[in-house]
């Protein structure tokens, strides 16, 4: 992940307030934060995450806000007045107060930045007609001075407060708390990345988009389903297919390349196959690479002041220079090699674009540390990848380590697709003299067919060739349904993890999986699937008893996680009174077994007192 | 134990489509109950055992030989092995304790083409010392590949385990990614320590070259020497580097570099203890600045932490007063984001809660009847029985056995119905209707015993350190005062604000004019 902010990285500003705001941090421009104020975004890109930021009150020449870095002392120091007070507190109260009291040594302060005591609170009754003295005019008139990043306003809110002295020191926390929350202009800059993208999906925008996946869930799915790293990429080598060559020309899919792959169906909007790019290392462009790049691109678009992007600008850039023909001819999406991210400079850029194109049938894919996603409509909707700047639906894509690694394919694709027009069309032909004499727009066409033909092809039959190494899915759609399609398709003992909002599809789906429904599987008392070969049994395409092949997973179970968050401060340690309901969220959990063939039976003491009971004996697992 | 290759990839991170000799693997007896084994190739009688290496549940006797060179999640049927006479005497062909069920199904010995048989053959040709391995009648386990979460079901304990639910979501917490460098103090069991090198693997790494690594700490001797053992068994040699160190005095440096850690993880009883030498720079107050370390200069202070980078941190600990202290101690040190959390993890079991008057007898079957209705028929059965009774002449106590008898009997006949139901679908159909696996209404229920506490996970970032010359350069390469748009919460003042100042630019000397008319043209539109 990035260390420091990026010019054009999109960011997540968390406010006072408790709120957060993505935005996407376009140099020259003014940021604003609503009610706190505005500044101008310069002054956060180039500077580290997490730092707590404080607006400061505008100069006289200048007509912005400067920003100033808050340090934690000052951050902490009402937690770190709090413990010097019940440090002195502590033996006081042991030695003088007879009565016990739930405030002792708790008092509650108000301090200013220099840990002075600006107020203090004492044990008294609260007083419910306890009233703010200052108008809403005065208060306003205190904001618009707008000293002090808002701290002025808080203390005098404090100050005027007629009941304060009779606040106890929890009401005196909360009011302060309050009053901070609503007048104080820091703000913290987080990186968007998985864990932050999806809190903030989940409890700030639309939790049903990414079908109310939480952090515990997203860590359980990705554990279970053992997504890692799946090994250095492999490119398989380009065949050099002229204009003139069909079908014959593409390169068959190598079994014994094929590692490191997992399958995925998201139904989370992109969520899910993000949270497996960021395990696979396959969601962030390289580094390093990054640093470099993206920095000269920074200082090139300061100097020229446009808001445009740096890849764009450099795509713009070729695009002028280059004739138009190879414009037309770059219309497709341009998969890039693992290697060429974009780590030479601008000057030894240049000539590389004119190298050699590959050929149409070139597969740009990786053959290992794939994630394959198959998806319900005709295409993917992977929306929320975009923050991450790689959109599937852009033809012109920029370097981004996603388009070598994410394979998508339709369920019509993978179960018939002899029926699917973009895999069952054979490619387009024509002698080099005959293309020569054609438009740039149809020889470009011509061209972009034939790369989306042999694209598709190599999905759909590296895809069929199944020995994925996991299943994980987050769908809308029915599990049991899933696995039957899916469960041909995996290796053995590869794990499988499904998640969903609500437990009922997940205990259907283990029912399914029951042990007196393998049992009966297993001791031959099912006449349909008498004489049917391993692979039949495999793809068992199930019946209203079986609507699945019992014998095909290992260790169904379904389990659920939930995060319970405290609040630790000084004598006032609890967990939090209220937290995000709705959906709780489970997992599925298990493996693909590879049934030995024939009858087979469990050991073990399983004679019942009554012997006709039970012929077939429940199973060991 | 076996000795892994070293330039071999760890099973745990790429086992391969089969199992392979000298390799871990991890047996399923049953859901929950996982063994882990090292496979070793038959290399004539071990142990007693003609047939090599064998592995012995209850669930029946595993010669290794039928476990190797099989697809990773085959059925393993269990063999026919003489564990009653090995290290004494051969006896008669010994009753095989194993074989006292074989009964009918021997017939289909021959027939079956166990996957392990094949494997079998081939590694007897090579030691034909080795007697093969023939299968017993019943009796199976499931072979698994490695990974953490089987590990940590199945791993010998030594110290209190993290187990997935807590490690799954501390690794999504504290950003462990392919590449990351990781610090875990405290390995334990090591569960974490395995759990960690699958997230943070990005390839073995060769000479000079920076690849995603964990450091992992120790103090207990003991631990550490298993640890090390096992980490070398599992092939993970170049992506952990274990030492055994106490932390809390000589810190977090490995021969004296810093490891750069991106991630720091502490399973310590007193992470307090251990948090300043996870600093940017020499701590202020050091709190347990021993005479040695209190002498070097800032200088010679080398932080353990990446200076390029956020920091994530991870506190494990199972009791308040630990969290309220560490906490503390990290406020002081500058650590940011400071979250604590609990995870609460459920396993549900599912089953068919099966309740009424025409099941069967089986266990877990509640006979009693399963609505109003069925209650209200069995009633009055037995009432109109009563009135039948009481018409008759009186006979003894004869006809209240008899009664009784008659109540029961009609489900005794169903019972036997759905129990030959049991034995073939066509018969099943032909009475009740439903399979016994269709019987009844699915449920969910939680396990007998929940795990209601594990530890208080503590979060915190340490963001990169900043100071005035960075803050400089930033400000010199990324000058402001070319603002031309507001982006963000961009409310009507803001709005208003932004369109001044385009016009203050565009205009130069009618401005005062013109802004004047704009501002009432946007007061009417906003009015």
């Amino acid at each position: 992940m990035q260390s420091v902010i990026r010019p054009n990285a999109w960011v997540a500003l968390k406010l006072p307030s408790g709120s957060t705001k993505v935005l996407q941090i376009t140099p020259n421009t003014t940021i604003s934060l609503g009610k706190y104020g505005s500044f101008p975004a310069n002054l956060i890109i180039g500077r580290p995450y997490h730092l707590t930021f404080e607006l400061q009150d505008k100069l006289l020449d200048e007509n912005f806000s400067r920003l100033r870095v808050v340090p934690t002392s000052e951050l902490y120091a009402e937690v770190f007045a709090d413990e010097a007070a019940a440090e002195c507190a502590t033996p006081a109260t042991g030695a003088n107060d007879a009565v016990i009291s739930a405030t002792d040594g708790e008092e509650f302060s108000l301090v200013d930045e220099k840990g002075n005591v600006v107020a203090r609170s004492n044990r008294e009754i609260i007083d419910d007609s306890a009233r703010q003295t200052l108008t809403q005019e005065e208060i306003e008139e205190l904001k618009r001075e707008g000293n002090n990043a808002g701290k002025d306003v808080i203390a005098k809110l404090l100050l005027s407060h007629t009941a304060l002295d009779q606040k106890t020191s929890f009401s005196l926390a909360k009011y302060k708390l309050l009053k901070t929350k609503k007048y104080i202009r820091r703000f913290q800059v987080l990186p968007i990345d998985v864990a932050n993208l999806a809190q903030w999906q989940l409890e700030e925008r639309d939790a049903s988009k990414i079908m109310d996946m939480r952090a515990e869930m997203i860590g359980l799915v990705g554990c279970w389903g053992n997504v890692h790293y799946g090994g250095d990429d492999v490119l398989l080598e380009d065949p050099n297919a002229t204009v003139a060559q069909g079908d014959e020309a593409c390169v068959p899919v190598d079994e014994g390349l094929l590692r490191g792959r997992w399958l995925v169906v998201d139904d989370t909007c992109g969520l899910l196959v993000a949270a497996m790019a960021e395990r696979m290392g396959v969601l962030y462009p390289n580094e390093d690479a990054e640093t470099e790049g993206k920095t000269e691109g920074q200082d090139k678009d300061a100097a020229e002041q446009t808001s445009a992007i740096p890849e764009q600008t450099e795509e713009t850039n070729v695009d002028q220079t280059e004739a138009g023909k190879t414009t037309q001819e770059r219309d497709d999406t341009e998969m890039t090699d693992v290697q060429a991210a974009p780590t030479k400079p601008e000057a030894e850029k240049k000539p590389k674009q004119q190298k050699t194109r590959p050929s149409d049938f070139a597969i740009p894919y990786s053959q290992t540390n794939t994630i394959t996603a198959i998806h319900g409509a005709s295409q993917p909707n992977l929306s929320l990848l975009n923050y991450w700047g790689f959109d599937i639906t852009s033809p012109n894509h920029p370097p981004h380590p996603l388009l070598n690694h994410l394979l998508t394919l339709t369920w019509l694709q993978l179960l018939k697709p002899e029926l699917d027009l973009a895999y069952s069309t054979p490619p387009l032909t024509a002698s080099p003299e005959t293309l020569a004499s054609w438009k740039p727009s149809r020889r470009g066409n011509f061209h972009r067919k034939r790369r989306r033909y042999a694209r598709i092809r190599h999905i759909v039959d590296s895809t069929r060739a199944g020995n994925f190494s996991g299943l994980v899915c987050a769908s809308t759609m029915d599990p049991i349904s899933i696995l039957r399609h899916t469960l041909p398709l995996l290796a053995g003992g590869a794990p499988v993890a499904i998640y969903s909002p609500s437990v009922e599809a997940l205990a259907a789906a283990a029912d399914c999986f029951s042990v007196p429904r393998r049992t009966a599987w297993v001791s031959g008392s099912v006449p349909e699937i008498e004489g049917l070969s391993t692979e039949e049994l495999e793809h068992w395409p199930g019946n209203e008893q079986f609507p699945l092949n019992p014998t095909l997973l290992q260790g169904v179970s379904i389990q659920t996680s939930r995060a319970r968050r405290w609040q630790v401060l000084p004598g006032r340690t609890h967990p939090l009174m209220t937290e995000r309901g709705g959906a709780d969220g489970y997992v599925l959990t298990a493996w693909r077994a590879k049934p030995a063939e024939g009858k087979i039976a469990a050991k073990g003491k399983f004679k019942r007192r009554k012997v006709e009971s039970d012929a077939a004996t429940p199973a060991s697992a | 134990m076996a000795t892994t290759a070293r330039n071999e990839v760890s099973p745990f991170l790429d086992p391969g489509p089969r199992t392979k000799a000298n390799s871990l693997a991890i047996l399923q007896l049953s859901r929950d109950n996982l063994l882990p084994v090292y496979l070793q190739p038959p290399t004539g009688e071990h142990d007693g055992y003609a047939e090599g290496a064998v592995v012995n549940t209850r669930y029946g006797s595993f010669p290794h030989s039928t476990m190797l060179n099989v697809p990773w999640g085959s059925q393993i049927r269990a063999s026919k092995v003489d564990t009653g006479s090995r290290g004494r005497k051969r006896k008669r062909e010994s009753g095989d304790d194993a074989c006292r069920e074989a009964t009918g199904a021997g017939e289909k010995d021959d027939g079956k083409d166990n996957e392990g048989s094949p494997a079998a053959a081939v590694n007897g040709e090579s030691t034909p010392s080795v007697k093969q391995a023939v299968a017993d009648t019943s009796g199976f386990i499931h072979i698994l590949p490695p990974t953490p979460e089987v590990w940590t079901t199945s791993l010998p304990h030594r110290t209190q385990v993290v187990y997935t639910p807590d490690y799954s979501y501390i690794l999504h917490r504290i950003r462990a990614r392919p590449g990351s460098t990781l610090i875990e103090a405290g390995a334990g069991s090591g569960s974490f320590t395995h759990a960690s090198v699958r997230a943070v693997y990005n390839g073995y790494p060769t000479e000079g070259q920076r690849k995603g690594k964990v450091y992992s700490f120790e103090f207990h001797e003991q631990r550490y020497h298993k640890m090390k053992q096992e980490l070398s068994d599992h092939g993970l040699d170049g992506l952990v580097e274990l030492t055994h160190r106490d932390v809390y005095n000589g810190g977090f440096l490995v021969d004296g570099k810093s490891p750069e850690a991106d991630a720091v993880f502490l399973d310590l009883p007193a992470p307090w203890e251990a948090l300043p030498h996870l600093s940017r720079r020499r701590p202020q107050t050091s709190l347990n600045t021993n005479d040695a370390t209190a002498g070097d200069e800032q200088t010679g202070w080398v932080s353990p932490l990446n200076p390029k980078k956020s920091v994530y941190l991870c506190t494990f600990s199972p009791c308040i007063e630990q969290v309220t202290r560490t906490v503390s101690v990290m406020r002081r040190l500058g650590w940011v984001d400071i979250d604590m959390v609990e995870i609460a993890n459920r396993k549900l079991h599912t089953s068919r809660e099966r309740v009424g008057l025409n099941l069967n007898f089986d266990r877990g079957v509640n006979n009693s009847p399963h609505d109003v209705e069925e209650a209200l028929t069995r009633l009055e059965g037995i009432e109109g029985r009563f009135r039948e009774h009481a018409a008759k002449p009186k006979d003894g106590d004869e006809d209240m056995d008899s009664g009784d008898e008659g109540d029961v009997q009609p489900t005794a006949k169903q019972s036997a119905a759905a129990v030959e139901g049991n034995q073939g679908v066509s018969a099943d159909q032909a009475t009740s209707g439903t399979a016994p696996w269709m019987e009844g209404r699915l449920i969910t229920r939680g396990e007998p015993e929940i795990k209601t506490h594990t530890s208080y996970l503590v979060f915190a970032v340490l963001p990169m350190e900043w100071s005035e010359e960075d803050e400089a350069a930033a400000a010199a390469k990324y000058p402001v005062g070319k603002e031309q748009k507001v982006i963000g919460a961009v409310d009507k003042a803001a709005r208003k604000q932004e369109k001044r100042e385009q016009l203050q630019k565009q205009q130069g000397n009618s401005r005062k004019a013109r802004r004047k008319e704009r501002d009432e043209k946007l007061g009417e539109a906003s009015g």
